[in-house]
């Protein structure tokens, strides 16, 4: 059993996806994950949930737990940031035989970057070693130590992408390691530039990468232009084109503003669905998970 | 060379605060080099540690000496006389010249005056910069002779980040991406398919993964 996931099914069957993320709080109270995901309704095949992104937060295989226990699919994000190899794998036991079939595999954010920049990182293993080691422990039973696992471990496995990363040449050879170490689908970082997400697009299927992975374009509809400035000045990895932010101060205030964000969004989608080598979306909202909703909605009408 | 750091002055007084009789114990090797603490730095640093003692009536005596290399027995044998007289030793040698000193004088006190920061050179008058971790287990000839795991914030052996962009890295934005100058230095000497290769997880046991390093050259033992 190689696969078990509606995730797996859905990229299988050439269904065009849609995944969200959810970020958890630094909070105890599980309503408010159930809140956030009942908001998504059905349209969503899975959820991301976000590893400590800027300090600590609810875990995400806590976060992923109550996902299962409320039916819907979690995708489990792990970064390398924070764990050695022994607890990642551990972790991963963990999640699998607790019901999780989709796991993320990311360097994360820095802890320089995050609330918490006095901590020490671990960088034991990083992304791509992450992607390698669930591999072998999916097809080969083994643990990076050579232990035999017992069981099934049926993940899938993701990994993330930036297309705005310079040079293109660079960026796209890191897509083809991902890849070939056994990334099955691609998250990317939300994508505001769409002729550039194009030329990165073309390069991947040159390359074939598209046709032995699945594409999930990154998108988020912003709040304002003051959000996608600080955005662009704060996330290297995020490139927001000067026409975008002028396109949202000529909205007007900001509850003009923010239905102008969503329909950039809207917009980006539509074009992402015609691209060939896109299988799908992926939501981001920044711990807005009502937004996500909203999109949902507007692309059902 | 191993780069250090100066303690600040208030930082100096209040290890010292207590004691009389004080040897500021200099080194003539990286940290002369590195203007943290040679010669020069012995007499400012004994000088400022006076006028604070002055101002805070600490009554501290102070001795300066500077030695060839505090991280060596040969050397250290020098200051033995300067030891004995005074209290306690402020030393202005790397993290290794401290417990060296120490470890050599079991019954005095030796501080450290600097914060030893890491192995690097001088790239332009008045900036100093890491390259290399001392991980026990070099990896420069795969990558064109830069230090993946010194200069990239995440020791990524198989690419950069997502956060390095237009050269600069996300975590240090005044510096370059260790990977974006991989790329470009492995590209010009036509070795960008190493690049390709998947690197598996790196042994760290070499590195502080093993506790305690040790080196044993059995053909210089006798």
């Amino acid at each position: 059993m190689k696969h078990d996931s509606r995730l797996a099914k859905k990229i299988a069957a050439g269904d065009f996806i849609v995944t969200a993320e959810l970020l958890p709080q630094a909070s105890t109270a599980i309503l408010e994950i159930e809140a956030a995901i009942s908001s998504f309704g059905n349209g969503i095949t899975a959820v991301n949930v976000a590893d400590n992104p800027h300090g600590p937060l609810l875990s995400s295989l806590a976060g992923s737990l109550v996902l299962v226990k409320a039916g819907m699919e979690p995708v489990y994000q792990i970064v390398t940031r924070d764990r050695n190899r022994i607890a990642i794998q551990s972790d991963l036991l963990g999640a699998c035989a607790l019901g999780i079939r989709n796991v993320l595999c990311l360097s994360g954010h820095h802890q320089a970057l995050t609330g918490s920049p006095e901590s020490a990182n671990v960088y034991d293993i990083d992304s791509i070693q992450l992607i390698a080691a669930v591999k072998q422990m999916r097809d080969q039973h083994v643990l990076l130590d050579g232990t035999a696992i017992k069981g099934d471990f049926p993940v899938l496995i993701g990994a993330v992408a930036g297309p705005d990363m310079k040079p293109l040449e660079l960026n796209i050879l890191r897509l083809a390691k991902k890849v070939e170490a056994g990334a099955e689908f691609i998250q990317t970082q939300a994508v505001f530039d769409v002729e550039a997400f194009e030329r990165w697009l073309e390069q991947a299927r040159n390359q074939k990468i598209t046709e032995n992975t699945a594409i999930l374009a990154g998108v988020m509809p912003l709040s304002g232009y003051q959000e996608a400035e600080t955005l662009r000045d704060h996330y290297m990895d995020l490139s927001i084109p000067d026409s975008i932010i002028e396109r949202l101060k000529k909205a007007g205030d900001k509850g003009a503003q923010k239905k102008e964000g969503l329909n950039i969004c809207l917009e980006t989608i539509r074009k992402m669905k015609k691209m060939d080598g896109v299988k799908g979306i992926h939501l981001l909202s920044g711990g807005k998970e009502k937004r996500v909703s909203e999109i949902i909605a507007s692309l059902e009408k | 060379m191993i780069v250090a750091e100066r303690k600040t002055i208030p930082e100096l007084v209040d290890i010292l605060e207590g004691h009389k009789k004080i040897l500021v114990l200099g080194c003539g090797t990286c940290v002369t080099v590195c203007l943290a603490g040679g010669e020069r730095e012995v007499s400012i640093i004994s000088s400022a540690l006076r006028i604070a003692s002055r101002a805070k009536n600490l009554s501290f005596e102070i001795e300066e000496l500077t030695i060839e290399r505090q991280c060596d027995n040969v050397f250290i044998e020098e200051a033995a006389k300067a030891v004995e007289r005074n209290d306690v030793v402020l030393s202005l040698g790397c993290g290794a010249g401290v417990q060296a000193i120490a470890e050599r004088y079991p019954a005095k006190p030796v501080y450290a005056g600097l914060n030893t920061s890491f192995i690097g050179i001088l790239e332009e008058r008045g900036i100093w910069a890491e390259k290399c971790a001392a991980c026990g287990a070099c990896v420069l000839d795969q990558y064109g002779g830069i230090c993946p795991v010194t200069r990239c914030a995440k020791h990524m052996l198989n690419g950069p980040c997502g956060g390095s962009r237009e050269d600069r890295c996300e975590v240090r934005p005044d510096r370059p991406c260790g990977w974006q100058l991989i790329y470009q230095r492995l590209k010009s000497i036509g070795q960008l398919d190493r690049l390709k290769r998947i690197v598996p997880p790196k042994n760290w046991a070499p590195s502080l993964g093993g506790g305690c390093r040790v080196i044993v050259r059995e053909d210089h033992r006798i």
